[in-house]
Parts: structure tokens; sequence; C-alpha cells
């Protein structure tokens, strides 16, 4: 899973079946790299996320028939770090 | 698999239930598994009890949820052991190697 911060909302009219209703969000990390997730949790604009990857972790979250394999799984609350 | 440090622990209220009650932690991969962009970390759900400083093994996708006992937890990374002693050839490796368990490791960055 990768720590980011969600930076912005995706829509798309046209879309593929399996996306009917998701939230999309666009989350960014440390280094600048994007990616879009799915989200089930309530994320907005400013939270730190984690996102998980992979066929299993959408099939266990979303549902097989979404077209999309990075999922928020946790919206990060803090981040204790070594002294 | 992957050779890391634990640098961090996360906390979420708000999570997949399938998380509840499990230790998220940060991790920096190290040695030749250092990512070549900037970002240089991953989260891992904890399976073995490690703590922040720790150097650990982190298994990746499937194996990763077996480590923690379930094939239902949607994550990709598990730290399934926390390393004792490493052995390197002289010249393999980014860095010197330093290691937990005896006195304080030296932390250099990737």
């Amino acid at each position: 899973m990768r720590l980011g911060r969600v930076v912005g909302a995706v829509w798309g009219a046209k879309h593929a079946a399996g996306l009917d209703g998701a939230k999309l969000l666009v989350v960014e990390d440390a280094g600048g790299g994007r990616v879009t997730a799915i989200d089930r949790l309530g994320a907005g604009v400013g939270d730190q996320v984690l996102v998980a990857h992979g066929t299993r972790v959408r099939d266990l979250t979303v549902g097989e028939t979404v077209a999309l394999k990075d999922v928020i799984v946790a919206i990060v609350d803090g981040i204790d770090v070594a002294a | 698999m992957i050779l890391g440090r634990v640098v961090g622990e996360v906390w979420a209220t708000k999570k997949h239930a399938a998380l509840d009650g499990r230790k998220l932690l940060v991790i920096e991969p190290y040695l030749w598994y250092a990512p070549s962009h900037e970002v240089a970390h991953l989260v891992a759900v904890d399976a073995v009890g490690a703590g922040i400083g720790e150097d650990v093994v982190v298994c990746m996708g499937d194996p990763a949820r077996r480590s923690l006992g379930t094939t239902s937890m949607p994550i990709e990374a598990a730290v399934c052991a926390i390393v004792d002693r490493i052995e390197l050839a002289d010249d393999r490796g980014a860095r010197a190697l330093t290691f937990v368990g005896g006195d304080e490791p030296e932390h250099d960055s990737i």
C-alpha cells in the first residue's frame, strides 16, 4: 500500500459499466506521482489516504466488475515516525 | 519480498473493516529494492510484531495476505519477518549495512 494525499476528483459521463456510481479520487504521493483510486470511505480533497492495489484488493472491496485496481482502504489520522 | 526498515506507523480511524486492529507500518525499502523514483516508502500490515527502527522483510501480494492468516484482507503488503542479521558480499549493496538488535543502527537515507 502507498500513502498519498487526495488532490482532486475525476468525473466521466461516459465510463465503463463497472464504474457506475463510483467515486474516483486523484491521489498524489510524496514524490509527486499520481494515481486515480476508487473511494468508498468518504475521503475528500486534502485527506491523507492509504491506497491498496491489485486484483484481489479490488475484488474484496468494490467488486469484480469495477475496472480499476487502486482502492482507498484507509483515511489516515496521523503517522508516528522514528525520533 | 522487500528488505526495508520500519520508519513509521499509520493511524487511521476510517478504514476497511478487515484492517481493524491491525498495525500499519511505513517501510522504507533499501539496497537494490530502493525504488528509482523519489517515493521511498510503502505501507505494510504487521504480522510479526515489528516496530519503528527495525529492519524487516516485507512480502507482497497473495503471500502477504496468507501470512496474516487470511485471504480476505484487501492489502498487498505484509511484514513477515524481522531481520536479525544480513550477510552480503562486499561488492553488493548501495550502502554499508548496519544491523538492529545491538547498537542503535545508523539510518542513512536511500
